[in-house]
């Protein structure tokens, strides 16, 4: 009978566990709006001095940029932009990375993949910086 | 006894794989976590709908299916001005998109195909409009939060479900967009599907109104301190409170001064909830008593908007019809940019003057607003015409002073029968002023439009209009300082009827001489006491 209890708890919390993690994230592109204007956009202002719009690229473009994970020519990850040792280094200026400063890493490139897929030059709502 | 045991064992197990499933709904007072704030958002799943699981070939399918749950959706929809664009004033005047003409695109007769992209309905490219069509009544514009549903500008409002060319011929092909996953995602509106039409007004983005463009869909808290996206982050309705679908704080009928108090819990108000006061109350300032003593007599956007078309978007402060036409060496229609890219002059639409952190104009306001209407006489002068204008003094006991734009313009207008002309701008066809430049055809089928008479003439007359600054609000540290207007030349130098100390029209030579005379007594004074007391101790050594 232990053994039968001792099964049942398992199986159900192993499957309840697989639900939940198998819970896909949904994007939320208005917070990648917000991390995409705020950290790339006005980091890219300073340094560049010229911003990226995003319809400036085709849907195609940004998942293969995304993919591939390179930023400034293949000298940085576009990830490390992403992660909370970089909101954290910029959080005493840039009110966006104090907000978003414990948010998943993940999460927060799934929330500016879904603002750029939709507002790319071939998106459903192309934008441009402002 | 086994199978009991194994029961339990069961529910045992079945709690702790709900604790592990299930996110937790927090306290009502406590910050959620980022799945119950999901959850919180909505009673309903309206993927879950087995009604919104088909696919919809058109906007009024839709609407068909919102109005299986929603029943009364369209009725309400139906009484307000959103819907009519019409609005009768307390002078009696019939206003809204309908009736009026500004000195932007003038009028949307002869032009709903394209205008009424904006009107809250499918299919109004006419007078046989049916207002009284429940299914005509376009739920997503304002209830979609995907981002991504869009009206396509020539289709009377109507939506493209299908990939199309458009306008016919010109090899632009238009995206259609996915009703059914747009239906699934409805919710409340929100910066960006008000926005969708109002920070669009005139013709494109921030052209109407100065304050509000599309830097406002996520505003830092620098360009508003309210709508700041990662702060307060207020939507449109927050302060536009909306009760069956009836929006207040429309401009047709503003609030210029509110004496009421901040509007609390379970207190019934007729008052708009759009004013700073209904919130804020009467005396906002704790910090600098003083400041609430100029609440009488100015408006809290007088100080707390110190410039508008703040967020990176020029608005339009002046438009001249009258230059259009002009072709470019190549024969096709002229477009002329400036440094930064803006366009300041087309063919189709003439010369316009941009403007980007504009500091306001500011005049007394009481709330009333007067029209010159197209059934109105108007006279060419050096005076320019008033398209509407505020009225309002210092001694009415109803006005403050406000910050407004001025829109200046030139605009077409028949020289015989002296009114503002009715022109027929889009249109694919051969009397749209756009297609064929041709001003006499254009004016001949707009006033046709109305009834009004036309004498085959077009001249151009001046005009302005006035449009409040309300959005935009800056934060404190960032609002009009005190010597901004108490200053010579300051911001309110030209507002009559008042006296404001420091101002050049309220300067008083003897005053001034006066003073400094006594200034100047009282310092010598002081240097005679002084060096007599000086002496004295010296004497008594």
């Amino acid at each position: 009978m232990n053994r039968k209890f001792g099964l049942a708890v398992v199986v159900v919390v192993l499957g309840a566990g697989a639900m939940s993690a198998a819970r896909a994230y949904d994007s939320d592109w208005k917070r990648g709006r917000i991390y995409y204007r705020q950290i790339c956009t006005t980091c890219h202002t300073a340094e560049l001095k010229k911003p990226i719009a995003p319809n400036d690229r085709t849907m195609a473009e940004w998942a293969s940029y995304l993919q591939a994970n390179k930023h400034n020519k293949g000298k940085d990850t576009v990830s490390s932009y992403f992660s909370k040792q970089y909101r954290d280094s910029i959080k005493a200026k840039n009110p966006a990375a104090a907000k978003y400063a414990d948010v998943p890493e993940k999460d927060l490139i799934e929330d500016v993949k879904a603002f750029v897929h939709k507002s790319a030059k071939d998106g459903d709502a192309p934008a441009g910086c402002s | 006894m086994r199978t009991g045991r194994f029961m339990v064992a069961l529910m045992v197990a079945l709690m702790v794989a709900l604790m592990v499933s299930m996110p937790l709904i927090p306290a009502a007072h406590s910050a959620p976590d980022e799945d119950s704030a999901k959850l919180l958002k909505s009673t309903s799943d309206h993927t879950k709908f087995k009604v919104l699981q088909q696919e919809f070939n058109s906007g009024p399918e839709v609407t068909k299916a919102c109005l299986s749950c929603h029943t009364e959706a369209s009725k309400q929809l139906h009484k307000t001005e959103h819907w009519k664009w019409e609005y009768k004033s307390p002078d009696g005047q019939l206003l809204g998109k309908k009736n009026v003409i500004n000195n932007f695109c003038t009028s949307i007769r002869t032009n709903e195909a394209a205008c009424n992209v904006c009107h809250i309905g499918y299919g109004w490219k006419d007078d046989t409009f049916d207002f009284t069509s429940e299914v005509n009544v376009d739920c997503l514009v304002c209830h979609d939060t995907t981002g991504n549903y869009r009206k396509q500008a020539g289709m009377a409002g109507n939506v493209v479900t299908k990939a199309m060319e458009f306008p016919p011929g010109s090899g632009t092909m238009i995206k259609p967009i996915n009703l059914k996953k747009i239906a699934q995602a409805v919710g409340k509106t929100s910066r960006d599907t008000c926005g969708a039409c109002h920070f669009y007004g005139g013709g494109g983005d921030g052209v109407k109104h100065g304050d509000m463009d599309s830097s406002l869909a996520s505003p830092e808290k620098e360009l508003d301190v309210h709508m700041d996206a990662l702060g307060l982050n207020f939507g449109c309705a927050t302060c536009h409170m909306t009760e069956g679908h009836q929006v207040p704080g429309s401009r047709y009928a503003p609030t210029a001064q509110d004496k009421g108090d901040a509007h609390i819990r379970g207190k019934e108000y007729t008052t708009n909830p759009t004013t700073c006061q209904s919130c804020h109350g009467q005396a906002p300032h704790k910090k600098i008593a003083k400041l609430n003593d100029h609440t009488d007599k100015v408006a809290c956007q007088t100080c707390h908007i110190p410039k508008f078309a703040r967020g990176g978007v020029a608005t339009k402060m002046s438009w001249d019809w009258s230059t259009g036409g002009r072709m470019g060496p190549d024969g096709k229609p002229l477009i002329i940019k400036d440094a930064k890219g803006h366009i300041i002059y087309t063919a189709a639409k003439g010369d316009f003057v941009l403007g980007e952190n504009v500091v306001p104009d500011y005049q007394w306001f009481n709330g009333k607003v007067g029209y010159t209407l197209l059934s109105d006489k108007v006279e060419k002068s050096e005076q320019p015409t008033r398209i509407n204008h505020f009225d309002g003094s210092a001694d009415d006991g109803k006005s403050l002073i406000w910050p407004v734009k001025i829109m200046r313009g030139k605009q077409a207008f028949d020289p015989v029968n002296k009114r503002l002309a009715v022109v027929h701008t889009a249109g694919n066809d051969d009397t749209g002023y756009w297609t064929n430049f041709n001003w006499e055809k254009a004016v001949a089928v707009g006033m046709a439009s109305i009834g009004a008479p036309f004498s085959g003439k077009v001249d151009f007359v001046s005009t302005e209009s006035t449009w409040p600054i309300t959005h935009m609000v800056a934060p404190a540290k960032d609002s009009v300082r005190c010597h901004e207007c108490h200053a010579a030349q300051g911001r309110l130098e030209k507002v009559p009827g008042i006296y404001i100390p420091g101002r050049a029209s309220d300067h008083a030579g003897w005053l001034d001489t006066a003073g400094w005379a006594l200034a100047v007594l009282t310092l010598l004074g002081t240097l005679v006491h002084g060096l007599g007391r000086v002496i004295v101790s010296m004497r008594k050594k």
